[in-house]
């Protein structure tokens, strides 16, 4: 998870979609915020309905002068005001989280797990429902939470599917509850910031072929668990802990680890051309819907996401991987923890103008470039193999 | 209780006391209430597994609109449309009772419910309706929650996000079965939420301002009640039967007059001028009431009556005021608009109807207000005192000073009156110089030579009175009134038949007397010039009252408290108007400024005491502020992230989680250990594809643990099934299987 949700603010902008939105949160629509009013209601059917029963039945005690028609008049008002005193009290004091999963991938469904926990000492909330706030909106989907005893944490996820990668801004939660009497919704937004990253849409690829030159023909730089042994170094987060070399760990006081010389040569640096024209990308910033250039934006979409499953595809096998683009390069490596890494570069790739070109490439290594094949665009670099996508 | 239970009970305790609040008034015809009665307790046992509703809905169809038609011909033809509306209404929600199924239906139940409770609010102004009512605003409370509980399961539960297969529906029927979401504290929580809505509704009962202007039509108020009839009609036969149903209430200011020993009370109400063949009317040549009007609010007069004096300025109207004796008077319907008042009353202050069109003429001293429910108006009366009146002022009245029409109305003997009947009259009065002298021989003559007897006889065409005085010699008070009123006609004192109500029932309770419609009574007005009418009553004493003050035993008395309800009922709920509203808010304004007032005076106190001792004081107050300071700061620490230092929370469990740990430490001997990575569901699955022995039952105590742990869902059956299944995988006999892992790393 770590890496993946952050709470606070975003310190980066995302891919093409949640740019867009993020950019939005403009000091307008945080005033709107805050002249929001604490709680929304809206009238049920029923409550309609009991509306103008109320009505109807004060029209008749006016004019009848029908004392037990006044009778059922204020029972009917004081229905409603007890309606809101209870929605009220079944909505304090609850504490909503967000777990989403490990890793969000585009296109692919996962499960964020939410948690309420009833804070009232001595009663139950009922009837609660949870919607998430992205970029102010609620999402399509909703948790129902029957009864949350006082004290209590009850937990349920929903399923969702983001189109698109990107990092994605949750303000925070509508709690709403039609209790008691179902005859008004009433709901309150909370504000929980977090951000998802959701990693570029990974897709079953084929490898294409090494180069001939690469095969056996460089010293090796790859380092690998088996093979001649390298050296010792310091331990860091994605490294396999079976290669932990104890008696240096126990001498030196921090955690070592082994280095081998890999027995294989496999090096691979994956090139994305992430480039679009100007005035797509102008258009994106805006927000407009773009039109004639929509399957250009959405090749390099296919183009980010190729690429990212390309570089899953090599790691593992057990490559090195290593990733070039337009103002962003990541040097090459293994593991899991490069994966993510290399995922979530992939994510945050900005899109941009062909003026930035993409490194030259490091010809002792296997070479793939990967561009959107409805783009031609200068800068882009020689490669073993060239991926329209 | 099982949520489907409750919700199920809550629901018929709501529909029934709309029901009985219905019925009870009486407007629904008897056969309707109680096939309705009837049908309800039925439709109880009415549902699926042991009925196929749906099967049997054409017929409660049908037969809706047969009462739809019945309901129409027999309006049309009785003219009762609200009764025969109600019928329908009861009709329809038994036939609503069968047919529920789903959501929708009991929804209607409730709105069908909540219409028979608003037309009874027209039929029955009895204090049951109040009872009814009560019990609907409690139940109604718990219907509509659980309702609410119930159709937002139905429409959101449950989605199983555990795994990445589609989500699905957890059966609805095992939580509607469930024990565990509505509890004994479920059940006083919302009790206290009706109780507070019960509260706040009659604060806002009381609050509304009554503000009636009619527009559209004034509703049937009430029913009409039986004991008092605006006219004497002699003759016919039978019993009379002493109904001891309450009429009117009475609050009397002056202490003299309250008690079970108080002297009786002549409630006087219309007054009848002209007699013929044994019926006493309003004659067209009887004087009007005279009353001078004083508007004491936008739709509320006081009326003074003049008799046949001039107008009053304000300080005569204020000085009538207060030597009279004040009574508060609650009027139930009785088919009259005449008002009734203690003996001779000197001013009436009532709300007038905003229509006029049925308002009968005012005469002979009457107040007529028309009103179809019951009244509750201020009187002002000058109440004779047994002995108060001077026999030397009345024989010194001028009996020759009849006012202009008098001599016509109150001297009207018809020709029928038999000359036997005349003479005796003469003979009778033989002697007497004064008007008075005259009235109290008739009177005595009467008392010692006629009888009292409830039983009616009928006259054979004989003049009534003639009857009475010579041929049955006994009767009711109607006799004895009419033949005094007559023969004192006969030897030239005008008089005139007075109806109204004699006594009442003390309610030592509340406070007031109870005026019974067999408390009704009639007696004889004598004019006196310079005096007025002054009350001469010929009926035996110790005949008139039969009903008495009341018994002194227990169920006398609870029937007082009862009445004392009742009253209460009528009082701040039937006949509460804006004249009781204002009173009632000067009444809280005048104790919040006492409230106030003394709330000063206290401050006072304190800020003496305090400046006395304030060294002390303030020392103190640092000390507290310090204290609670200090509480704050380490509650404040306490909630702060990773110095919470209360225990963790240990997680209930329950039995079926213990039931399914049980079976997976069996399996994990078996070598089917599960990894912390892999669900339960996963596990059931993989052991399943390998067709483990035991994975059917495996697979089926997993969904059981999921329901119990994540659903909320463990009820008896579960548990039962999930006992068999742990004995089941407890006997699985199967060899020792190497660990996967294990067994992968020896092969390589």
């Amino acid at each position: 998870m770590e890496g993946v949700v952050r709470d606070g603010a975003s310190d980066r902008a995302s891919g093409l979609g949640p740019r867009a939105s993020a950019s939005k949160q403009t000091l307008w629509h945080r005033l709107m915020r805050r002249l929001r009013p604490p709680r929304r209601l809206s009238f049920t059917r029923e409550g309609r309905w009991l509306t103008f029963l109320a009505l109807a039945i004060g029209v008749a005690a006016i004019n009848t002068g029908n004392n037990l028609l006044y009778l059922i008049l204020a029972w009917l008002l004081s229905f409603i005001i007890a309606s809101g005193v209870l929605s009220e009290v079944t909505m304090r004091a609850l504490a909503v989280t967000r777990r989403p999963p490990p890793q969000v991938f585009a296109g692919q469904p996962f499960l964020m797990e939410i948690a309420v926990e009833n804070q009232k000492a001595g009663l139950a909330s009922f009837s609660i429902e949870i919607e998430d706030l992205l970029d102010g909106r609620p999402l399509d989907k909703k948790c129902y939470f029957l009864k949350i005893p006082p004290g209590r944490t009850q937990r349920t996820s929903y399923r969702h599917t983001f189109a698109r990668r990107g990092l994605y801004r949750f303000d925070g939660f509508r709690v709403a509850t039609r209790f008691p009497f179902t005859l008004f919704r009433k709901s309150k937004d909370v504000e929980m910031a977090s951000e998802v990253l959701v990693f570029p849409r990974v897709i079953s690829v084929t490898r294409p072929p090494p180069a001939p030159r690469a095969r056996g023909a460089g010293p090796s730089h790859r380092l690998g668990r088996r093979g001649e042994f390298f050296g010792l170094r310091e331990w860091k987060e994605g490294d396999d802990r079976r290669g932990i070399h104890w008696r240096s760990t126990a001498r030196t006081g921090r955690l070592m680890v082994r280095e081998h010389e890999d027995e294989l040569e496999r090096q691979v640096t994956i090139a994305v051309d992430n480039s679009l024209p100007q005035r797509v990308i102008r258009a994106l910033a805006a927000g407009e819907r773009l039109r004639e250039d929509a399957p250009l934006a959405d090749a390099v979409e296919r183009t980010i996401s190729h690429a990212a499953s390309l570089a899953t595809a090599y790691l593992e096998a057990g490559w090195a991987v290593g990733l070039a683009a337009r103002g962003a390069r990541l040097p090459l490596g293994v593991g899991r923890a490069h994966l993510t890494r290399l995922l979530r570069e992939l994510a945050l790739l900005p899109v941009v103008t062909d003026e930035t070109p993409v490194a030259e490439l490091d010809p002792r290594h296997d070479r793939i470039l990967c561009v959107p094949a409805e783009f031609g665009a200068s800068g882009r670099p020689g490669a073993d193999h060239v991926i329209h996508c | 209780m099982r949520f489907a239970q409750a919700h199920k009970v809550s629901s018929y305790l709501t529909v029934g006391s709309a029901y009985l609040a219905l019925v009870s008034g009486g407007g629904v015809s008897p056969l309707i209430a109680l096939l309705g009665m009837f049908g309800l307790i039925g439709s109880w046992f009415w549902e699926p597994p042991r009925v196929r509703v749906e099967r049997w809905s054409w017929a409660f169809t049908a037969l809706s609109l047969a009462a739809l038609a019945w309901g129409v011909v027999s309006g049309v033809a009785t003219g009762d449309y609200l009764g025969e509306g109600a019928g329908f209404l009861i009709v329809l929600t038994v036939a609503r009772a069968f047919t529920r199924r789903a959501a929708k239906d009991w929804q209607q139940l409730y709105l069908l419910a909540f219409l028979m409770l608003v037309a009874g609010s027209v039929l029955n102004g009895d204090l049951v309706y109040g009872l009814c009512f009560l019990a609907f605003v409690v139940s109604t409370t718990w219907t509509l929650i659980l309702f609410h509980l119930r159709r937002e399961m139905e429409d959101n539960f449950l989605l199983k996000h555990a795994d990445p297969r589609a989500s699905e529906r957890v059966e609805v029927r095992r939580i509607l079965e469930s024990r565990r979401i509505v509890d004994r504290r479920f059940f006083v929580g919302t009790g206290l939420v009706s109780l507070g809505v019960f509260v706040l509704a009659t604060l806002m009962f009381l609050s509304i301002p009554r503000v009636g202007v009619g527009f559209l039509f004034r509703g049937k108020g009430g029913l009409n009640m039986v004991g008092f009839s605006d006219g004497v009609k002699l003759g016919g036969h039978g019993r009379l039967k002493h109904d001891a149903t309450v009429v009117m209430r009475v609050q009397v200011s002056d202490p003299r007059l309250r008690g079970r020993n108080a002297p009786y009370i002549y409630w006087r109400g219309a007054a009848l001028d002209f007699y013929k063949k044994g019926e006493w009317t309003r004659g067209k040549k009887s004087p009007e009431t005279r009353s001078h009007i004083e508007y004491t609010g936008p739709n509320r007069q006081r009326h003074y009556l003049l008799g046949d004096g001039g107008q009053l300025n304000a300080e005569e109207m204020q000085s009538r005021r207060s030597h009279a004796v004040r009574q508060e008077i609650w009027l139930d319907p009785l088919g009259s608009d005449v008002l009734f008042g203690a003996s001779q009353p000197v001013a009436f202050e009532m709300d007038m109807p905003l229509r006029r069109g049925r308002q009968a003429q005012w005469r002979n001293d009457e107040v007529r207000v028309p009103h179809d429910g019951s009244l509750h108006y201020t009187v002002w009366s000058e109440v004779e005192m047994p002995g108060a009146i001077d026999p030397e002022v009345l024989r010194a009245a001028e009996a020759d000073n009849l006012p202009r029409h008098y001599d016509e109305a109150y001297l009207q003997v018809p020709p029928e009156i038999t000359k036997r009947t005349r003479d005796k009259a003469l003979e009778i009065t033989a002697g007497a110089v004064t008007n008075y002298d005259k009235v109290v021989r008739l009177r005595d003559w009467l008392q010692s030579n006629m009888s009292y007897t409830l039983d009616l006889h009928d006259s054979g065409g004989q003049e009534p009175i003639h009857h009475f005085l010579f041929e049955r010699q006994a009767g009711h008070c109607e006799y004895f009134a009419s033949a005094l009123a007559i023969m004192a006609r006969v030897v030239g004192v005008p008089t005139r038949n007075a109806i109204g109500f004699l006594g009442g029932e003390w309610n030592e309770y509340d406070k007031y007397f109870a005026v019974r419609a067999g408390d009704a009574h009639s007696w004889t007005e004598v004019w006196f010039p310079g005096q007025g009418w002054v009350t001469f009553d010929a009926t035996p004493p110790g005949e008139v009252d039969r009903l008495g003050r009341g018994d002194s035993g227990w169920r006398a008395s609870f029937g007082r408290w009862l009445d004392t309800l009742r009253f209460q009922w009528s009082k701040w709920v039937i006949d509460y108007d804006f004249y009781q509203q204002l009173e009632l808010f000067r009444g809280v304004g005048k104790r919040f400024k006492g409230g106030a007032r003394s709330l000063r005076g206290g401050w006072n106190t304190i800020e003496r005491w305090v400046i006395r001792r304030w060294p002390w004081l303030v020392g103190g107050a640092a000390l507290l502020v310090a204290g609670v300071g200090l509480w704050w700061w380490q509650r404040r620490r306490r909630r702060m992230p990773g110095m919470d230092v209360r225990a963790p929370r240990t997680r209930e469990r329950s039995e079926l989680a213990m039931l399914y740990e049980r079976a997976s430490r069996r399996l994990a001997r078996r070598g089917h250990r599960r990894d912390p990575s892999v669900t339960p569901r996963e596990l059931a699955r993989d052991l399943a594809e390998r067709k483990v022995a035991g994975a059917a039952e495996l697979a089926e105590l997993t969904e059981l643990y999921y329901a119990a742990a994540w659903g909320g869902l463990a009820t008896d059956d579960m548990l039962a099934r999930a006992r068999t299944l742990v004995t089941t995988l407890d006997e699985v006999r199967e060899p020792p299987l190497p660990h996967p892992r294990r067994g992968r790393s020896r092969t390589a």
